[in-house]
């Protein structure tokens, strides 16, 4: 077990390594630099700019510097903003995002399974239908839509929530339901199939011949199969959840780090894309290591080679 | 009996007069106002971005300001001036008493020193052009801070700045409201370094207000500088500035009445709201919108080409049917708004064939002329834009403009800003959209667009006549000889069409009627010093 997470730990940190050499190189290829403004400024200034940010040294140099300062969790300063850094970026917006993100898993989980597993047990009646045809939308009309028109209608016209922002609670309500819904729908219709499948099983059909209740084969025998393929899928959407999103996050006026996703490659504010970008890779990487550990507490199939 | 009818009509008397105190509660001087961009910055040495101009111009004063009244140049900080006969030294006196918002004695070193700064190469302005070309010695102290006694800034004592010009330039008054020529305070920079914007508390200012709060991404909480020399006629108590960046939600939010204004909002709404919505103030800007054309690749190299796509264009049918909002159609460079003795900029001013609709066979003609009777042997015309919802629309109208009209191919092709730019810089393109929104108000933010070797001029324009008459305007002291000597500079250059005129456009945002006194100017700006809530 302990040569196994070492071995992980290992490897995600060469993961790691590739993607911000990768990213690195990706941002210096695209035209246009962090100083290319609405007008231009002059070639001095932009020189003098570059010396301030060590832009002027070769590649490979401000990679090797980039990296020492992410050995000391430095993300740099970010080129764009004058004055605050990545790690600002991130100290501000993260609580916001995670925040979100946390009360959405909640809601997720909450829904999606119970939801999976009605429409599993029904399956081919009405139930079924009515909540795979809810989860069929909920995967399809984009997320912006769905924000449009909660807000339209809850906060503008009915009043229920406010019209920006989290600073109450009832902010979070119209958020949690936009970012969830497509999770839910994904993890609704993965929870069914799954436990479709598992119910076919000989061991299923063992089970009940051995005359156990049908809740007891359910809950003891299927569903602790069945939920093996909803968690690998757990460790992504967790990772997408609470790093935010930069629509609903721009719809909602919640001041969360989806924004800079977007609006750094942009503005190529180079520190903050690699910034973004090594935080949710890391972030993604601990989650499915997570989920593997996760593993051997519910499928006793699955061990670890020490 | 009789003293307690007196005891009685005494206290009617009272409750009378208190009656109409108690009826009228002074309202809150509080506003909350949603911005829709985050500026890259807020130290106005530094920035050049028109989103720090909510922080920049309510929280600092250079040494003249713009009226709140009417936009008229008022002064600021200096209380007076004089130039001198030949135009080169202005001398400023700075009002007594001047306060920073920690209290702290401001005096014309604090100019000097942020004058200096913006010349320091590690400072990084992004405006420094606006010193180095017109005052003395800048450029060189900026190469070399050795050079500091050649440079045309002085204080010699703390209530007299003398700035000496390279040349005359009637207009430099309106360029020192840039924010660019605040003062700002030594102590917290040197303290603080490039972090000193960060915190309400370093973040020390001398205008009508200071920041309380400044969440980063969320808000920033202006509260009333009591140390501003006229705090008198600062009304407002707090100004909450709140980041929506999405415009339909910051839209939704005015019309639920949760915030008291917005600066932007789905330009796609604007004829609802003109009709439905209270609180609308639309300013015509003072900035020209136009597509570069690339003079220095053929076709486009030729003048009637140019002639072509200018007689080509339907202005009135893109201002009312594709963009929908105010806006009157251009016919050169110059922006109405610069007035001398009554009379502006581009009154009487020729329009060189350009009319409100297309002129199909004068167009046609020139293309001929040109060359391609009827479009033929044209090559493909690249149409290219950034991304922007407004443009894309505009681009696609101008492709159908051109085919129709012309008889000429166009194959439309669009990437994101900061590629666009550099494409056009490097001279990659046909046909770009573009515009230029002034710095300052004076044709000079125009017209040095247009001349030889300017870093800004990427269209290769290029006429001797043209940057002749430009260099002579600069250093004319007579303000209505200058006009007549840049009309004649616009002029031969409209004669040769460098650009695709298309139209002058507007500045918009909503404001709660009950709110009072604000000022919105040229440029978007919204001034809030004597703003206050009526109601």
């Amino acid at each position: 077990m302990r040569g196994y997470v070492l071995r992980r730990l290992a490897m995600m940190l060469v993961t790691l390594l590739m993607i911000t050499a990768l990213t690195f190189l990706l941002m210096h290829v695209v035209p246009g630099g962090p100083f290319t403004r609405e007008k231009q400024i002059p070639a001095e200034v932009l020189a003098a700019l570059e010396r301030k940010y060590n832009l002027d040294d070769p590649l490979w140099k401000q990679y090797a510097d980039y990296l020492g300062g992410l050995l000391r969790f430095d993300l740099g300063p970010s080129f764009k903003y004058t004055g605050k850094s990545v790690n600002d970026f991130l100290t501000a917006g993260f609580p916001y995002s995670a925040k979100l993100g946390m009360y959405t898993l909640v809601f997720v989980l909450l829904a999606s399974i119970p939801m999976g597993i009605v429409a599993a047990l029904r399956s081919g009646r009405w139930a079924d239908m009515v909540l795979m045809a809810a989860a069929t939308l909920g995967v399809t009309i984009p997320s912006f839509v769905i924000a449009t028109f909660l807000l339209y209608l809850f906060a503008f016209r009915l009043g229920w929530a406010p019209t920006f922002g989290v600073d109450k609670w009832q902010g979070y309500i119209l958020p949690i339901i936009t970012l969830g819904g497509y999770s839910i729908s994904f993890l609704a219709r993965l929870m069914r199939s799954s436990l479709l499948e598992v119910m076919g099983q000989d061991y299923i059909r063992t089970a009940r011949s051995k005359g156990i209740s049908e809740v007891r084969v359910i809950v003891r025998h299927a569903l602790r199969n069945a939920l093996i393929p909803v968690v690998t899928v757990l460790g992504p959407t967790v990772a997408n959840l609470l790093t935010g999103s930069f629509v609903i996050e721009k719809i909602f006026a919640i001041p969360g780090i989806g924004n800079h996703f977007v609006n750094s490659v942009t503005q190529r504010d180079y520190t903050t894309i690699m910034g973004m970008t090594v935080f949710y890779a890391a972030f993604l990487i601990s989650m499915v290591f997570v989920v593997d550990l996760f593993y051997c507490l519910i499928d006793p199939r699955i061990q670890f080679d020490t | 009996m009789r003293r307690l009818l007196s005891i009685l009509l005494t206290c009617l008397l009272l409750a009378a007069a208190a009656l109409p105190l108690t009826a009228y509660a002074a309202p809150t001087q509080e506003l909350t106002f949603a911005l829709n961009n985050v500026p890259d910055g807020i130290d106005p040495g530094i920035t050049n971005n028109s989103f720090a101009s909510p922080f920049l111009f309510n929280c600092f004063e250079g040494l003249v300001t713009t009226s709140t009244a009417d936009g008229s140049l008022i002064p600021g900080n200096a209380e007076s001036w004089t130039i001198s006969d030949d135009g080169l030294t202005y001398t400023f006196t700075l009002r007594e008493g001047l306060k920073w918002s920690d209290g702290s004695p401001l005096t014309s070193q604090d100019y000097l020193y942020a004058y200096k700064r913006v010349l320091t190469p590690e400072t990084g302005a992004q405006y420094l052009n606006l010193l180095t070309d017109y005052i003395v010695g800048a450029q060189e102290y900026y190469e070399d801070a050795a050079a500091v006694d050649g440079l045309g800034i002085k204080a010699p004592d703390d209530r007299t700045l003398i700035l000496t010009l390279k040349s005359p330039a009637p207009f430099y008054l309106s360029v020192l409201t840039m924010w660019t020529f605040f003062p700002v305070n030594q102590a917290t920079i040197e303290a603080n370094g490039d972090q000193w914007t960060n915190k309400p508390e370093t973040y020390i200012t001398n205008g009508p207000f200071r920041i309380s709060e400044n969440l980063l991404g969320e808000r920033v909480v202006l509260e009333k500088n009591p140390e501003y020399y006229d705090a008198d006629s600062v009304k407002l108590e707090k100004v909450t500035f709140r980041y929506i960046l999405d415009l339909s939600t910051a839209l939704m939010a005015y019309e639920a009445g949760d915030i008291d204004g917005t600066r932007g909002f789905p330009t796609s709404e604007f004829q609802r709201i003109r009709a439905n919505v209270p609180g609308l103030v639309i300013k015509p800007s003072y900035g020209t919108t136009y597509y570069d054309i690339n003079n220095a690749k053929a076709p486009y190299d030729n003048p009637l080409v140019r002639k072509a796509l200018n007689l080509a264009v339907d202005r009135t049918a893109i201002i009312e049917e594709v963009i929908q909002t105010p806006a009157t159609p251009a016919y050169g460079l110059n922006a109405p708004g610069y007035v001398v003795d009554g009379e502006d900029f581009v009154d009487g001013r020729p329009t060189f064939g350009m009319g409100p609709t297309a002129d199909v066979e004068g167009a046609r003609a020139a293309l001929a002329e040109a060359g391609y009777p009827n479009g033929e042997g044209f090559p493909t015309m690249h149409l290219s834009y950034y991304t922007n919802d407004t443009v894309k629309k505009v681009v696609e109208a101008l492709a159908a403009m051109f085919t129709e009209n012309l008889g000429i191919t166009v194959e439309i092709s669009n990437e994101d800003w900061a590629v666009y730019y550099a494409n056009v810089i490097a001279g990659n393109y046909d046909v770009g959209a573009m515009g230029w929104s002034a710095d300052y108000l004076h044709p000079m933010t125009f017209l040095p667009l247009l001349a030889t070797g300017d870093p800004n001029n990427v269209v290769g324009y290029s006429n001797p006549e043209y940057d002749a008459l430009v260099e002579k305007a600069r250093s004319i002291n007579d303000p209505k000889e200058a006009m007549e000597v840049m009309r004649q500079a616009e002029n031969i250059a409209t004669a040769e069409y460098p650009l695709l005129y298309m139209y002058y456009g507007s500045q918009s945002m909503l404001m709660s009627p009950k709110v009072a006194g604000y000022y919105l100017d040229y440029s978007g700006n919204v001034l809030l010093k004597t703003a206050e809530v009526t109601e």
